[in-house]
């Protein structure tokens, strides 16, 4: 076949791919040229799965290209040469969406209990925040900003030279045992650094949260002052990236503007389609990679469960570990019924609530304890 | 070694007792083809380490492991220091004939896999296990080595690779790896086979296994792989099954002996129990049923 009319034709194709969602840069097309290039192009099935294991490079993305590669090469007008191309692709098996090898409530190293709010109105910790009066909800609102300080941190992989580190530096003492004939007269030490993990926060606004969205939003702003690497988000019907607004403005009308952003007055809660956008187009940027996500939320999904689901998997995947916070859970009947909720758990590695004080001051003990993944 | 066609490749490595779908030859091939990393992804157990090891025969090649797992730094990767030697040597040596050069030379050099790799003059196949397991920051260090097949040692300085090493990367997919090193990979997501395929590969790894007791094995673990396990059974753990079954003598399975060696097939004590509540003996019937029609 004419070359340029190979390259049209994957370029094409790249696009079509495009537009279904999976990223197909340039480096990839000249791989799939160059792989069509080594296989027997009147084989349907070798350029099959040439193409897709040139342009794709995730399990998420094969639907997409299947359908593509079909519709593409079924409709468009072709050269003679390139007629044995345009076929099904073959069968495909495809394991369990997911692997979810040990979902035993997560694997952390124990969590180091902060007392965080030393002995405040024990009354006013155990309180519901939508049963508190206004000047209750004063006194929460230092309290909250008090226990959002509180930060998921992780070991940087580098060492560096510290005189009470743990572990000795080896290479450091045979140099200096050089100049004493091997005898280890010095003893240096390194060790690792702490330093802040990533935390994204997705905060629910929908009607049925009203009650806690306040003081949860809260939580929200004081957790962005608490340093950088601090992603704030609310929904409803739709996403809303809140930190450079929550940063700047006084937090209660940040969090009005925001909430009108996020909701369409009318339609429901769309958990599964908000988690999508944020994969998809934070997810992109890294934003959610190693990071502790939080999602606060009652769970009530009102479109399609099966979505959420998949969108909590592609969550749990980027994340270091996924915490849900339900206010409704503070409720000694709470049952996870809802639909939503139900399709999420599988995905959350720490099930909290977060309906008053208390519940706040488990989560960021919970977030400072969060060290391990959960087991591979 | 080399391969002109997918064919021939993968009639190496039939004859490395591999028996790749089409899709793995592809990629095994364009991966030789086109020089670059391929990223074999799937569920525990599928074979992608097996692929790895039945290239490395089929290319007459010799295989470099790195299993990967959470902590795993440059230390156990690429290289060490002989630190103990380095003590006893100083110390056995007159006062101050040893220099720093002959210290930090390649008679203290410990070689880890990727230095071991990237410094061999046979043909290597490097395999990358369970990157999924390493820390990210491992991962974006590799990335480096991927992209120039260099490593740099402070005292002895850059060590090129002569000749690229074919490189094999595999993922449980516990969690996503960087896009960045994707993009320098091929990828290729390996299912779970079909029933006919998963016989051939009984048959050749157990030889004298009775034909019907491995086709009944494949279509029962094919069964298991229907319902909501927290670890559905991979090629491996039929192979393992159907070795058990044989080693006891039976011809064909029914409810008694499946119970017996369940624990060679499933893994969590939760899933033996989801298996029995499921009822045992329906699901053997299934299997007899599904494995007389194939």
């Amino acid at each position: 076949m004419a070359g340029d009319a190979l390259l049209r034709h994957v370029v094409t194709f790249g696009r079509v791919l495009h537009e279904g969602g999976v990223e197909v840069g340039p480096g990839r097309v000249q791989d799939a040229l160059r792989g069509l290039d080594v296989v027997d192009l009147g084989s349907r099935e070798d350029v099959y799965w040439a193409l897709r294991q040139t342009l794709v490079s995730r399990q998420d993305d094969l639907e997409v290209f299947d359908r593509a590669f079909r519709a593409w090469f079924l409709r468009s007008p072709v050269e003679p040469a390139a007629r044995s191309v345009i076929l099904d692709p073959p069968e495909r098996q495809r394991g369990r969406g997911s692997t979810s090898n040990d979902r035993n409530g997560g694997d952390f190293a124990d969590a180091r209990t902060h007392v965080l709010v030393a002995s405040t109105d024990e009354l006013l910790r155990e309180r519901d925040f939508a049963e508190m009066t206004p000047d209750e909800f004063q006194e929460a609102k230092r309290l909250i900003a008090e226990i959002a300080q509180t930060r998921p941190r992780r070991t940087s992989r580098r060492r560096y030279a510290d005189p009470r580190g743990d572990v000795l530096d080896v290479r450091r003492l045979v140099r200096r045992s050089l100049r004493t004939g091997g005898d280890p007269l010095e003893r240096p030490y390194r060790a690792r650094k702490t330093v802040p993990r990533k935390l994204v926060l997705l905060c629910d606004v929908s009607g049925s949260m009203a009650l806690y969205t306040r003081a949860l939003l809260l939580f929200l702003h004081a957790a962005l002052g608490s340093g950088p690497g601090v992603e704030a988000f609310v929904f409803g019907t739709r996403l809303t990236r809140l930190t450079p607004d929550l940063a700047r403005r006084d937090p209660e009308t940040a969090l009005e503007r925001a909430t009108t952003a996020a909701l369409d007055w009318g339609s429901g809660t769309r958990i599964g389609a908000s988690l999508r956008e944020l994969n998809d187009v934070y997810g992109r940027r890294a934003l959610t990679r190693g990071a502790v996500a939080v999602i606060l939320s009652d769970g009530w999904e009102r479109e399609d469960n099966a979505l959420l689901g998949r969108e909590m998997a592609r969550l749990q995947r980027a994340a270091y570990a996924v915490v849900w916070v339900n206010p409704m859970k503070g409720s000694p009947k709470y049952q996870p019924l809802a639909g939503g909720m139900r399709a999420a758990l599988p995905f959350v590695d720490r099930f909290l609530s977060g309906h008053n004080l208390r519940s706040l001051e488990e989560l960021a003990a919970v977030l400072a304890g969060i060290e391990r993944r959960r087991a591979a | 070694m080399s391969f002109r066609t997918i064919d021939e490749l993968e009639d190496a490595l039939r004859a490395a007792d591999y028996l790749p779908d089409r899709g793995l030859s592809t990629a095994l091939f364009l991966s030789l083809a086109l020089e670059k990393p391929v990223l074999l992804e799937g569920e525990a157990g599928v074979g992608k380490t097996e692929a790895a090891k039945a290239l490395a025969a089929a290319l007459e090649a010799r295989l470099i492991r790195l299993q990967c797992y959470e902590g795993l730094d440059v230390a156990h990767a690429v290289y060490e220091w002989n630190y103990p030697r380095q003590l006893l040597h100083i110390r056995a040596a007159q006062e101050g004939t040893v220099s720093e050069a002959e210290l930090f030379g390649q008679d203290f050099l410990i070689r880890r896999p990727l230095l071991e790799a990237i410094d061999s003059d046979e043909p290597v196949v490097l395999l990358i296990d369970e990157l999924d397991r390493a820390d990210e920051e491992f991962e974006a260090f590799l990335l480096e080595i991927l992209s120039d097949f260099q490593i740099t040692i402070p005292e002895l300085g850059t060590i090129r690779a002569r000749r690229r090493p074919a490189v094999v990367v595999t993922s449980n997919r516990t969690r996503d790896l960087h896009d960045a090193l994707k993009r320098r990979t091929l990828y290729h997501w390996i299912g779970h086979p079909d029933l006919e395929r998963e016989l051939e590969i009984v048959k050749l790894r157990v030889p004298g296994v009775p034909e019907r007791l491995a086709a009944q094995a494949a279509a029962f673990v094919r069964e298991l792989r229907g319902l909501e396990l927290a670890k559905p059974p991979g090629v491996a753990e039929t192979i393992d099954w159907a070795q058990a079954l044989a080693a006891l003598g039976r011809q064909e399975l029914d409810a008694e002996v499946v119970e017996q060696t369940l624990g060679s097939v499933l893994k969590y004590r939760e899933d033996i129990e989801t298996v029995r509540d499921e009822t045992l003996a329906r699901l053997v019937e299934e299997a007899r049923t599904a494995a007389s029609r194939s």
